[in-house]
C-alpha cells in the first residue's frame, strides 16, 4: 500500500509538472490583462491533437511538433488580442465580463474547429511506452520526458521574464499598469505579446500533455479548470504559488484516479478549487479589488 | 408603447397557446425548442444581465430539473408535471448553498465556478449507478408532446412575467445598481448579497422547470444532453444578441437565432459549435450591448432629446495592486 502510494506521488509530481506550465500561461496572460482566459484549455487540447496527428501520419516525435505548435499558437494568440480583444469596449462596467464572455465563445469556436480538423475520436501518442525501474518503482518514460521539458520551458520563462526588456515590460504591466504607462511602456503591445505568449505556452503544454492523456476536441474545459485551480491554489500573479498548486493538482488527479476512476479524477481540479474558495475566499478577491 | 408591446406579448401566448393543438408535428417541435430556448434564455438574462453575475453554468439546473423528473417518475410514479415541478422546487433549493458560496466570487471567478459546477454535476452522475450512469434513464414513452409543448410554454410565459416584474420593480433597480457597482450599491444601503441571492434562486427556477419536459420529451435522460454545453452556449449568444440585461433582448434573440440553430444544426452539425462559438464573439465586438437597446437609441433619437441613457459610462476603473 505504501509502494503504491509512493509509486502515485511519483506519477502525479510528474503530472503536475506540466500542469504548472501550463498554468504559467494562463497566469501571464490574466495577470497583464485581467482577462481569464476561457479558451486556454483549447489551445492546450488543439495542440495535444496536432502532435497525435502528427505522431500517427509521420512518427514525428511530439517535441518536434512542440516548436511549430507554439509558432501557430504564437500567431493565433496576438492575432486573437488584435482583432477581437482589443476592439472590446473598454469604457463599460461590465468589460471584465464582456472579455470573459468572448473568450468564452472562443473556446467553443477552437473546439468546434477541432472537431472539423482531427474528428471526434480521441487520440494518443503510442511513443516511449517503456518505464524506468528505479527500485521498486517505475518511471514511465513518456511522462518523464514530458516532465523534464515542462519543467526546461517553465525555468526559460522564468528567466526570460527576470532578464529580458520584455520578460520586465510583463511584469510590470501585471504589477502596476499605470505605473508601467509611466515609464514609458507600451501597454497595448505588451498585452498582445503576453496574450500570443499565453497561448505559445498553452500549446507547448498540450504539445507535451499528449505523451501522457488521450484527448479529443472537446476536453479542452477540463484543462482550462485546472489551469484555473492552479492558479487559484496559487494564489493569481504568483509563479512560485503556482507550482506548489500544479503539484498538489498533479497528486490530487493522481490519487483520485487510482482510488476512484478517470471520470471522477476529471472532477478532483474542482472540488480543490471549490475547497480554496471555501478556505480563502478573501484570498482569492483580494488582489483584483482596488 | 409600453404597454402595447405588453398586451402583444399576452396575445402571443395564448395564441401559441391556443394553436398547439393544430400544429404539426415539425411545427410542435420547431416552436417547442423556440420556447425552451426562449425560457432558458430568460433565466440566464436575469443573474448575468440584471445582476451582472455572468453564470457559465445555469445548464446545471436544468440537468438537475431533468433528473429529479425522471427519477420521480420512474421510481415514484408520480404525474410528471408534478415531477418537473419538483424539479424547479429542487433546482432553487440547491441553488441557495451553491449561490452563497458562488456569489462571494466575482466576476471570471463566478463565471468560472459555475462552468466547473456544471462539469462537475455531469462527472457525478455520469459516475452514478442510481443516476444510470453514461447510459442515463428511459422514461415512459406515452406523454403527449403537445402536454410538454404546453408546459414549456407555461413556462417560457412565467421567465417572461417574472422578468418583467423584475424590470419595473424596485428589485430590479437593486440588481442593476450593484451590478454597476457593488460597493456603492452597499453603501446606499441596498442588501447585496440577499438581492443576488434572490436573483439567482430565480434564475435556477426557470432552467428547473424546463429540464424535466425537455426529459419527457426526449423520453430519455443523460448527462450529455441534461447538462447540454450547447443549449449554455446557446442560451447566452441569444441574450448577448438581443440585449443582455432588457426584457426585449432575450425575446429576439432567442427568437432569432433559434432559426439560425436549427437550420444549422440539420445541415452542418459539425460546424455547429465553431459557428455558434463564432457568433457570440462577433456580437460582442460588432452589437455590445445587442440589438434591442442598439434599435432602440436609433427610435428614441428619432422621437426627440431624451438623452438618458442607461449606460452612463463610469470612469475607467483601473486595479492597483
Amino acid at each position: 500500500m505504501a509502494l503504491t502510494l509512493a509509486q502515485l506521488t511519483i506519477d502525479g509530481l510528474l503530472l503536475g509538472g506540466i500542469y504548472a506550465l501550463s498554468a504559467l500561461g494562463f497566469n501571464m496572460i490574466f495577470g497583464v490583462m485581467r482577462v481569464v482566459n476561457l479558451s486556454h484549455g483549447q489551445f492546450v487540447v488543439l495542440a495535444a491533437l496536432l502532435a497525435a496527428w502528427a505522431y500517427s501520419t509521420y512518427h514525428v516525435s511530439p517535441l518536434v511538433t512542440l516548436p511549430v505548435a507554439v509558432a501557430i499558437a504564437f500567431v493565433l494568440g496576438a492575432l486573437v488580442h488584435r482583432f477581437l480583444l482589443r476592439r472590446l469596449p473598454a469604457d463599460t462596467s461590465s468589460q471584465e465580463a464582456v472579455s470573459l464572455t468572448l473568450t468564452f465563445g472562443l473556446s467553443y469556436f477552437l473546439a468546434g474547429a477541432g472537431l472539423a480538423i482531427f474528428g471526434g475520436t480521441f487520440r494518443a501518442v503510442p511513443y516511449l511506452t517503456g518505464a524506468f525501474s528505479v527500485g521498486p518503482f517505475s518511471i514511465g518514460q513518456a511522462r518523464l520526458l514530458a516532465f523534464v521539458a515542462a519543467a526546461v520551458l517553465t525555468a526559460l520563462l522564468a528567466v526570460f521574464l527576470r532578464v529580458t526588456p520584455i520578460g520586465r515590460a510583463i511584469r510590470a504591466t501585471s504589477q502596476h499598469l499605470e505605473g508601467a504607462m509611466t515609464c514609458g511602456i507600451d501597454v497595448d503591445a505588451v498585452r498582445t505579446f503576453s496574450f500570443a505568449l499565453g497561448s505559445a505556452i498553452a500549446a507547448a503544454a498540450g504539445c507535451l500533455l499528449s505523451l501522457v492523456y488521450t484527448l479529443n476536441p472537446e476536453e479542452g474545459g477540463i484543462f482550462t479548470l485546472n489551469a484555473f485551480a492552479v492558479v487559484a491554489i496559487g494564489g493569481l500573479g504568483s509563479y512560485a504559488g503556482a507550482l506548489v498548486g500544479a503539484a498538489i493538482l498533479g497528486l490530487a488527479t493522481s490519487y483520485t484516479a487510482y482510488f476512484t476512476n478517470a471520470q471522477l479524477s476529471e472532477a478532483a481540479p474542482y472540488v480543490i478549487f471549490v475547497l480554496v474558495l471555501l478556505v480563502l475566499p478573501a484570498g482569492l478577491l483580494g488582489r483584483r479589488t482596488a | 408603447m409600453n404597454r402595447i408591446a405588453l398586451v402583444a406579448a399576452v396575445a402571443v401566448v395564448a395564441v401559441l397557446a391556443a394553436a398547439g393543438p393544430f400544429l404539426s408535428g415539425y411545427a410542435l417541435a420547431v416552436v417547442y425548442q423556440t420556447l425552451v430556448y426562449l425560457a432558458l434564455a430568460y433565466g440566464w438574462n436575469i443573474i448575468s444581465g440584471y445582476a451582472g453575475y455572468f453564470s457559465f453554468g445555469q445548464i446545471t439546473f436544468f440537468g438537475i430539473g431533468a433528473y429529479v423528473t425522471a427519477l420521480s417518475v420512474t421510481n415514484a410514479h408520480l404525474d410528471w408535471r408534478l415531477g418537473a415541478l419538483l424539479g424547479g422546487l429542487v433546482s432553487m433549493a440547491l441553488a441557495l448553498p451553491i449561490g452563497a458560496i458562488m456569489l462571494r466570487l466575482r466576476g471570471p471567478f463566478f463565471s468560472l465556478g459555475m462552468l466547473g459546477l456544471a462539469q462537475t454535476v455531469r462527472v457525478l452522475i455520469s459516475s452514478s449507478e442510481a443516476m444510470g450512469g453514461g447510459t442515463g434513464i428511459y422514461l415512459p414513452v406515452s406523454v403527449n408532446p403537445l402536454v410538454v409543448y404546453e408546459w414549456t410554454l407555461g413556462v417560457a410565459a412565467f421567465a417572461f412575467a417574472v422578468t418583467v416584474a423584475i424590470d419595473r420593480s424596485a428589485f430590479g433597480l437593486r440588481l442593476r445598481a450593484l451590478r454597476e457597482d457593488q460597493q456603492v450599491a452597499g453603501t446606499l444601503g441596498v442588501d447585496v448579497t440577499g438581492a443576488k441571492i434572490r436573483a439567482f434562486l430565480i434564475s435556477a427556477l426557470i432552467p428547473g422547470l424546463l429540464g424535466g419536459g425537455y426529459a419527457m420529451y426526449l423520453t430519455l435522460v443523460e448527462p450529455v444532453s441534461a447538462f447540454s454545453t450547447r443549449l449554455e452556449l446557446q442560451s447566452i449568444v441569444m441574450t448577448v444578441f438581443g440585449g443582455i440585461g432588457t426584457v426585449w433582448g432575450p425575446l429576439v434573440g432567442g427568437i432569432v437565432m433559434s432559426q439560425i440553430s436549427e437550420a444549422l444544426w440539420a445541415r452542418f452539425p459539425q460546424a455547429y459549435l465553431m459557428i455558434f462559438g463564432g457568433l457570440l464573439v462577433l456580437f460582442l465586438i460588432v452589437l455590445p450591448r445587442g440589438v434591442v437597446p442598439a434599435i432602440a437609441d436609433r427610435l428614441k433619437k428619432r422621437g426627440g432629446p431624451r438623452s438618458f441613457t442607461p449606460q452612463a459610462a463610469p470612469a475607467a476603473r483601473e486595479t492597483v495592486a
